[in-house]
């Protein structure tokens, strides 16, 4: 290339111009579709509506912990509540609620032993890093007869399923 | 048959003869470099050597220079090339096999034991030795120009070791493993916006699983030990075309002076038919001041090595490298830490996520980059510590950070945020915690040194020399002070759990 960029005829740096575009556009196709490639369409990673216990063996007041599943289950006089194991912080699980059965879930305390954030039985953060509460899930009765949480859905932690 | 070569007094033939034939000759064009004429034709016509100058200026041998840091992280960077290309051979990237596999390595395959050992600590020592040479080039102003970019390669180099060692971590299968990379692609889906696609990209799916041990393997053998070897290619190359390693300017010698306008005290790569323009200009220095790299560079890297591989086989004979039980998914080891060179990022990450996870790496990072574009000033490269006034102002860094990261400490276990609001929203949390304060001092107290002294240079010793206090303190403070639930624990009342 002898002629400086001014030499060349304006139809000539227009083109020239063209020609780097297309060659550009060109290149993001193939640089998006490997980037896309890597995000798994399907995962095979367990099952996210869980299957608990039949109804009756949760007594009034028990908080059962889920440590495969990774959810708490919650059977108060007005119902039953499930809400997920796992720190928002960075996903540790969290260690099981401690209180008095049948204690107000105010009460209640859990704590992550990453980075000791505390949450009560609303899942509410009451200390540490977490930058939000514990997800609660829906809860709702097999035809068989047994607890359903699907972690898919999350409700409010007030919300019961009333038996 | 054998061209006959002149034999000296009191050498056996045989050694001669093995120093030189025609074999030798065909594989290395000359016999034994015992003259200065194959000396310097050595290191051009080896493919191994040419990687170095013929002669190598005295300053850059001196061992209180360099400490050898940048060669030593060569060294264990071969030595992990090798054994982890044997340990492969053992080992299988799959959750249901993984961890035998490791159990196999220690009980049942001959030598696995110390391979592992010796890949292992090499690793852990390549950690440390690297951010070492970081040091020895900052506190050097060796950033300054013609070697800005190279120092951006270098802190490019330092994020790969990083992330190889994390890759790595991920490997044995086992509870620390486990936990650390749970924690730690969290941590990756903190940024804004692009945060969970990252942690996706990360594990593969939504969970540390067979996704994510197989992405942390292909980074950990074949992808991340690729770009290393492509920078450090470039880093090498630009060592040599930034005219060597960095020294104080010369005095002007004698030559230099015009006296003997014998030769030309500048050597200069020279392409003047072929392109136009400053061609990359080798220091002025005279020939006195220079040694013949070989032998005398030659068999100094070979001796680092010997010591490299002497010290190392000593700690995998006698150390062995940790295993915990194996990952279970259910149940975090408590406390779960991270390995110690991420501690200190686990305990500002007890602050605040966002704090530690994103902003406080993200400022160091982008701080340590465009170091070299900030602080332009040419003084005192070369020099450690620039000057008396340099190394005043970095002792004092380093003294005036540590009441001050203690006080954060006491404080945010006594006064966080969530003790005097319980329940308080997390904008408050990620706003005041010692990470974000600290960031917000380091930059007040370099920016006023800075003004102060009128020298970018003071300022950027002052900014590094508090970075790596804290970091330091944060470090200790994570290895031994933290208990479970990552509470506040003494020394001695340690449980033992790693």
């Amino acid at each position: 290339m002898t002629a400086s960029m001014d030499e060349q005829t304006p139809r000539r740096r227009m083109l020239l111009g063209l020609g780097w575009i297309s060659f550009l556009i060109s290149l993001l196709g193939p640089v998006l579709a490997n980037v896309r490639f890597l995000f798994p369409n399907v995962v095979y990673e367990g099952e996210s509506v869980l299957k608990l216990d039949s109804l009756e063996k949760y007594t009034v007041g028990s908080i059962t912990f889920f440590a495969d599943k990774k959810i708490v289950l919650f059977r108060e006089k007005d119902g039953f509540r499930a809400c997920t194991a796992v720190c928002p912080h960075l996903r540790c699980v969290i260690s099981p609620f401690v209180g008095a059965p049948g204690a107000s879930p105010d009460i209640l305390r859990a704590r992550c032993p990453c980075h000791g954030s505390t949450f009560d039985g609303r899942g509410q953060v009451l200390g540490g890093p977490a930058p939000r509460g514990l997800d609660f899930f829906l809860v709702t009765k097999s035809p068989d007869g047994r607890v359903v949480v699907d972690t898919r859905k999350v409700v409010a932690p007030s919300e019961h399923f009333k038996l | 048959m054998v061209t006959e070569s002149p034999q000296k007094p009191g050498r056996g033939k045989a050694v001669s003869w093995l120093r030189d034939n025609r074999v030798v000759r065909s594989i290395f064009r000359r016999g034994y470099p015992d003259n200065d004429l194959d000396r310097a034709a050595v290191m051009f016509s080896n493919f191994f050597l040419h990687v170095l100058p013929a002669r190598t200026h005295v300053h850059s041998l001196k061992p209180t220079y360099t400490w050898g840091l940048g060669v030593i992280s060569l060294f264990l960077f071969i030595i992990l090339l090798g054994t982890g290309s044997l340990l492969m051979f053992f080992y299988v990237p799959s959750t249901g096999r993984a961890y035998s596999d490791m159990k196999d390595l220690q009980f049942v395959v001959s030598y696995g034991v110390v391979l592992r050992n010796l890949h292992r600590w090499a690793a852990h020592a390549m950690v440390a030795v690297v951010f070492l040479h970081m040091c020895r080039v900052f506190y050097t102003a060796s950033y300054k120009a013609p070697r800005e970019f190279n120092w951006v390669i270098g802190v490019l180099l330092w994020g790969a070791t990083l992330m190889m060692s994390f890759t790595g971590y991920l490997l044995p299968w086992d509870q620390l493993a486990y936990w650390a990379i749970t924690v730690g692609s969290s941590i990756a889906s903190y940024p804004p916006l692009v945060g969970e696609y990252i942690r996706t990209l990360m594990l593969g799916g939504d969970t540390v699983g067979q996704n994510a041990l197989i992405r942390f393997y292909v980074m950990h053998v074949i992808v991340l030990p690729g770009i290393m070897m492509i920078l450090m290619g470039v880093h090498f190359w630009r060592i040599r075309k930034d005219g060597g390693l960095s020294r104080p300017p010369a005095p002007p010698s004698d030559a230099a002076r015009g006296e003997a306008a014998a030769f030309s005290p500048h050597k200069t790569y020279m392409l003047v038919e072929l392109a136009e323009g400053k061609t990359p200009m080798v220091d002025a220095q005279a020939p006195e001041e220079e040694v013949m790299s070989w032998p005398h560079t030659v068999f100094r890297m070979l001796v680092v090595f010997v010591g490299v591989v002497a010290v190392l086989s000593a700690v995998a004979y006698f150390f062995d490298a940790p295993l915990e039980e194996l990952a279970n998914p259910d149940h975090p080891p408590n406390p779960a830490k991270a390995p110690w060179y991420f501690l200190g990022l686990q305990e500002i990450v007890s602050y605040s996520a966002l704090a530690g996870g994103v902003i406080v790496p993200a400022a160091a990072i982008i701080g340590l980059m465009t170091i070299p574009y900030v602080d332009r000033d040419p003084e005192g490269q070369g020099t450690w510590f620039t000057s008396g006034q340099g190394r005043r102002i970095t002792l004092w860094s380093v003294v005036a950070v540590i009441p001050v990261v203690l006080v954060l400490t006491w404080l945010n276990e006594h006064y966080a945020v969530r003790i005097l609001v319980p329940g308080a929203s997390q904008i408050w949390v990620d706003l005041l915690n010692p990470g974000t304060i600290l960031i917000i001092l380091f930059a007040a107290g370099s920016l006023y040194i800075w003004r102060r002294t009128g020298s970018s240079r003071m300022g950027a010793l002052a900014l590094y020399s508090y970075f790596l206090t804290s970091y330091l303190i944060y470090t200790l403070i994570g290895l031994y002070f933290r208990g479970a639930n990552w509470a506040w624990i003494w020394p001695w009342q340690a449980t033992g759990l790693h």
